[in-house]
């Protein structure tokens, strides 16, 4: 090989000048590839600059949303009723764990509650933003929180951090009339949508709470706040690298809401209930403050915060003495007896004379038998009351009819709504005859007399509220205005009116005093409510009116309540207002199946909340001390046995066993309603 | 002094003449790139020269010193070492593949642990491929190159690292020894009308070939570059990121150590196959252009030198190696500005990683080498191996 020439310049020729001539090509194509390329850079960098910029600057920085702490709300002196409290809580965030499962498997190890939880936090991590934090577990105690933070570093993705939770420190007091917040549901959203707006983002970021009852959810926009925003360097993994304090604003406090409610009455209120069901309103007569608005029992709005585990729910859904229900709004009763100066009122307009007297005979004829309790024999108007008199106000009734009786009603504030502040109020019912056309009984529409008696004593189609019941106590106590509930003091500072405009009352004061003469009466000496509406604070007493209300039809069976099942028995009603000479409170309570003779169940607690509310008035505690009420007579000394009694459980046994609440063994007082 | 074709015989060999002859653009635009890369690296780090800026421009400095001295050797010896590399090369390719000393990273099983060293056979079989080429090439004829039978033997000598690296697999390195064999090919000669039936063959193969005989990541990167919106925050994300990071950049460029796509890690693989980004992000268009320029210049006077050789051997070898470092600087560029399927191929002299590094400067030590030995004449016919 070696002898042959190195080069056959026909062959290098040939390859020469191919190659030089690929090569020529090759290096035009390289030249135009960069060309290509320096064009594709022409169009991304110089054209289309300004759009990649702003993906770039919405990579770089983040707008993190700082939810608003909620406005408090707050009783009348300033005392906390919903405020905030710190919350150590842990925090996924998906994108930052390496696998979801495992980093939940070693939280388990750390919190095991979060194991029960799983699919639930799993579906909530995964609805999320991808670098937004979900929180899995809010109040932990210190002891978790210091746990979780000590792994943090084995546990990618989850992080710990205190926020701020809704807590309302009274528990269940406040329950019903404050509400309670909750997590936004899809339904919130939805019926935002449905209005028509755009929801607030806020509303989807994890540690929101929504305003669901009460006021926290008629002025939840109010409480709600302003959210504010930090405007946040972040890395890819949505680290924060940065923050810039010129682009963020702080988060707005909501308003804060000062109710006219007092936190002593409200708890007392609530604590005369025991174990009993019903509601308790009371009101300052002078100017309609609302002090206490109370449904028992009540539950503890705490747990909505952070939602009600299922088991808690159904059992409060379940129980029958319903404690998720405002019984001060939304459960509307006959009103029975205490409706009786109702009646009194409409015939003292008709121009009956209050001196009239009418014999009872233990029964009123009008087709039927209407029975009274008890034989009274002659009977003025004042006396009916104390008495409670059946046949009395029947006589009077039906010589009035039944629309006279439904326009007092309605002057008094029964059937119909206050604009207070918290919706889904029923307005219960004032049946007329105009009422009794629209709803013909078999098709007939015409009023039938036989209906006159019932109503004239609060039974019937006639249901009232709690509320309702308050506002017509403070009107026949006021004696000249039609005062009007306030319920919200003020929004943020700013005082708010009553719920409606303040009239006069279209009837003389004179004919109203008559009817405050007979409540008098009750809670003196031989009245009905006698016995456990005695203060106690001397020359400080209370006035009232007592009630029972039928639940059922008793036909000719036994009323009385004793070894009836709860649901069967008498709803027990007493309305009352302090002092008698000067009033300033009015007290409603309404205990649903309290049994029979509103002076048993209703008046010891009516008695107990009236008392701190006279106590709390430094100017009617100013009286009492310098009358010296220790040396006054104190049947309060011996009634606070009937009242835990009441207070605690009303077993048949137990009311049986207490002699003086019975009137079949007491029958020299005529404790017995209507 | 100068060389020239009349310089006296045993003149040309001194290493002062040598030395003198070689190419010190080809040495200043290397430099320019490496400190252009090593900038890079230092602004991606934080302004750190941990942990990437102060390795690469330590290797960069033995390697240039390493390229210097391979452009002192006499082509014969590469001549006769061709065959010899390419055998141990692809030997070491084939022990990443089937012995346990194969080591897997990125899903492709393409690193070669040697203990104190781990390498990627399959970047340096790129050299050994273009000096096997240009030794079989320079014993053919050019009737040979153009088309006959013994054309098996180029193709087998693509086709085996090829398939092997395919396998591996590093689709990325695969399709460089692919194209670069190809241009070497072309470049010996090739039938015009073979090349067309290939491009044919090849627009009717590939689109099955991607559908059903890749990896399903590798599928993945074909479909996303396709459709990169489709899946902005996983197989999209990348490209999407790239070209924010491109275009954001804009005409000057946010400043050095002030591109948010690269500094707040949105920019994926910024150090390695994305560092071209970094580049366009922070310097803008002038500097992403002056980059561009530089390889185009590079690549230019490389071919230049190819031409000028005496030895279809220099010639051949020196534009292969030419070619594969066009090839990578066209198909990453394409990659990061979204005109290619992310396939993993480094930016020569910007992205750090020393495998890519060594074989870029071995390949411009052999440009070098046919530089300064132009009028060198090669036996044709077997060689000393």
């Amino acid at each position: 090989m070696s002898s042959e020439p190195h080069i056959f310049f026909s062959d290098v020729n040939e390859r020469q000048g191919s190659f030089l001539r690929r090569t020529m090509l090759m290096g035009g194509a390289t030249a135009l590839g960069g060309l290509a390329l320096v064009g594709r850079l022409a169009h991304l960098q110089l054209f289309k600059s300004e759009e990649f910029a702003t993906l770039a600057t919405r990579n770089q920085f983040n707008f993190r949303q700082v939810p608003p702490p909620r406005g408090l709300i707050k009783d009348r002196n300033g005392v906390v009723i919903a405020g905030n409290r710190p919350s150590f809580r842990v925090l996924v965030v998906r994108d930052e764990t390496k696998d979801l499962d495992q980093t939940l498997d070693l939280l388990g190890q750390l919190l095991p509650d979060t194991l029960e939880r799983r699919r639930t936090i799993i579906r909530e991590v995964n609805a999320a933003p991808r670098f937004s934090p979900v929180p899995v577990k809010s109040d932990l105690t210190w002891e978790e929180f210091s746990k979780v933070n000590l792994h943090a570093a084995e546990l990618p993705g989850v992080m710990a951090d205190m926020n701020e939770a809704r807590y309302y420190p009274h528990g269940g007091a406040y329950a019903h009339v404050v509400g309670y917040v909750a997590k936004v549901s899809d339904r919130d959203v939805q019926a935002i949508r449905d209005k028509g707006e755009q929801p607030p983002s806020i509303l989807f970021n994890p540690g929101f709470r929504i305003g669901r009852q009460g006021i926290e959810r008629s002025l939840d926009l109010d409480l709600r706040g302003v959210e504010g925003g930090r405007k946040v360097e972040v890395n890819a993994r949505g680290r924060v690298v940065a923050e810039d304090i010129a682009g963020s604003r702080p988060a707005v406090q909501g308003s804060e809401v000062v109710l006219t409610l007092d936190n002593d009455i409200q708890q007392r209120a609530l604590e005369v209930f025991g174990e009993e069901a019903g509601s308790i309103v009371v009101m300052d007569v002078r100017n309609g403050d609302i002090l206490a608005m109370v449904s028992a029992p009540s539950f503890d709005p705490n747990l909505f915060v952070s939602g009600v585990p299922g088991p808690i729910y159904r059992a409060w859904a379940d129980y029958e003495r319903r404690p998720l229900l405002d019984k001060a709004l939304t459960g509307v009763f006959a009103p029975g007896s205490t409706f009786k100066p109702v009646t009194g009122l409409a015939a003292l307009a008709k121009g009956i004379d209050p001196n009239r007297r009418i014999t009872c005979t233990g029964g009123f004829y009008l087709g039927r038998r209407f029975a009274c309790h008890a034989t009274h024999g002659p009977q003025d108007m004042r006396d009916a009351i104390k008495n409670s008199c059946n046949v009395y106000f029947m006589t009077v009734a039906t010589e009035i009819g039944p629309d006279a009786i439904a326009d007092v009603a309605r002057n008094m504030g029964f059937g119909q709504t206050f604009d207070i502040g918290i919706g889904g109020q029923k307005p219960g019912l004032v049946p007329d005859r105009e009422w009794r056309r629209r709803n013909p009984v078999r098709g007939d529409a015409n009023w039938y007399p036989g209906e006159t008696p019932s109503y004239a004593i609060g039974q019937g189609a006639l249901t009232v509220n709690a509320l309702q019941l308050a506002v017509y106590t403070s009107r026949l106590a006021n004696g000249r205005q039609a005062v009007m509930p306030r319920l919200i003091k003020s929004v943020g500072g700013v005082e708010q009116p009553p719920s409606g405009d303040l009239r006069e009352l279209p009837y003389p004061p004179e004919l109203l005093a008559v009817l405050r003469d007979g409540m008098n009466r009750v809670t003196d000496v031989g009245g009905t409510g006698f016995r456990n509406s005695q203060l106690g604070l001397g020359a400080v007493r209370m006035a009232g009116k007592t009630g029972t209300a039928q639940a059922r039809n008793y036909g000719s069976g036994s009323r009385k309540s004793a070894g009836r099942p709860w649901a069967e028995k008498d709803h027990n009603l007493f309305i009352a207002y302090a002092p008698i000479d000067d009033p300033r409170y009015a007290v409603a309570v309404i205990v649903q199946h309290g049994g029979m003779g509103g002076g048993t169940a209703g008046a010891p607690r009516a008695r107990e909340v009236m008392k701190v509310a006279l106590l709390k008035d430094p100017e009617i505690r100013r009286r009492i001390e310098q009358a010296g009420f220790a040396e006054t007579e104190d049947p309060g000394a011996h009634e606070a046995g009937v009242l835990e009694d009441a207070a605690s459980d009303t077993t048949p046994a137990a009311a049986a066993e207490a002699p003086l609440i019975t009137p079949a063994e007491a029958p020299g007082t005529p404790e017995a309603p209507q | 002094m100068t060389a020239s074709a009349l310089t006296r015989p045993g003149e040309r060999d001194r290493l002062s003449t040598k030395f003198a002859e070689l190419d010190w653009r080809i040495i200043g635009l290397l430099c320019i790139l490496a400190g252009i890369g090593t900038a890079m690296l230092y602004s991606i780090a934080g302004g750190h020269w941990q942990p990437w800026a102060a390795k690469h421009l330590i290797r960069f400095g033995v390697l240039l010193a390493g390229m210097i001295a391979l452009a002192m050797v006499h082509p014969k010896w590469w001549f006769h070492a061709a065959y010899p590399v390419y055998g141990v090369l692809l030997f070491m390719v084939l022990l990443v593949e089937f012995t346990p000393l194969g080591y897997v990273a990125g899903g492709a099983k393409n690193w070669l642990h040697l203990g104190f060293i781990r390498i990627q056979p399959a970047e340096f079989v790129k050299i050994g491929l273009v000096l096997a080429l240009a030794r079989w090439y320079h014993g053919h004829s050019a009737q040979d190159a153009r088309w006959s039978w013994k054309l098996l033997f180029p193709v087998g000598i693509i086709g085996v690292p090829f398939i092997l690296v395919a396998k591996q697999p590093d689709l990325g390195s695969a399709m460089i020894i692919g194209l670069t064999g190809a241009m070497m090919m072309f470049m010996a000669g090739l039938s015009w009308r073979v090349i067309g039936a290939a491009v044919a063959a090849a627009v009717a193969v590939i689109p099955p070939f991607v559908m059903f005989g890749m990896h399903d990541y590798q599928r993945n990167r074909v479909l996303t570059f396709l459709n990169p919106e489709a899946d902005p925050s996983g197989t999209g994300y990348n490209i999407i990121q790239s070209k924010i990071a491109l275009g954001s950049g804009g005409l000057m460029g946010k400043g050095y150590g002030l591109g948010s796509q690269s500094q707040l890690e949105f920019l994926p693989e910024r150090h390695t196959d994305f560092i071209f980004s970094t580049v366009s992000e922070e310097f803008g268009f002038i500097g992403s252009f002056t980059v561009l320029a530089c390889y185009v210049a590079l690549i230019l006077i490389s071919l230049r030198i190819a031409a000028l050789s005496h030895s279809h051997f220099g010639r051949l070898s020196a534009a292969g190696m030419t070619a594969f470092v066009a090839l990578f600087m066209l198909i990453n560029g394409a990659m990061v500005m979204g005109l290619a399927p992310v396939v993993g191929v480094p930016m020569p002299m910007l992205s750090y990683g020393g495998s890519s590094m060594m074989t870029v400067m071995i390949g411009f030590g052999l440009v070098l080498s046919t530089r300064v030995h132009r009028y060198a004449e090669l036996p044709k016919g077997q060689g000393l191996f």
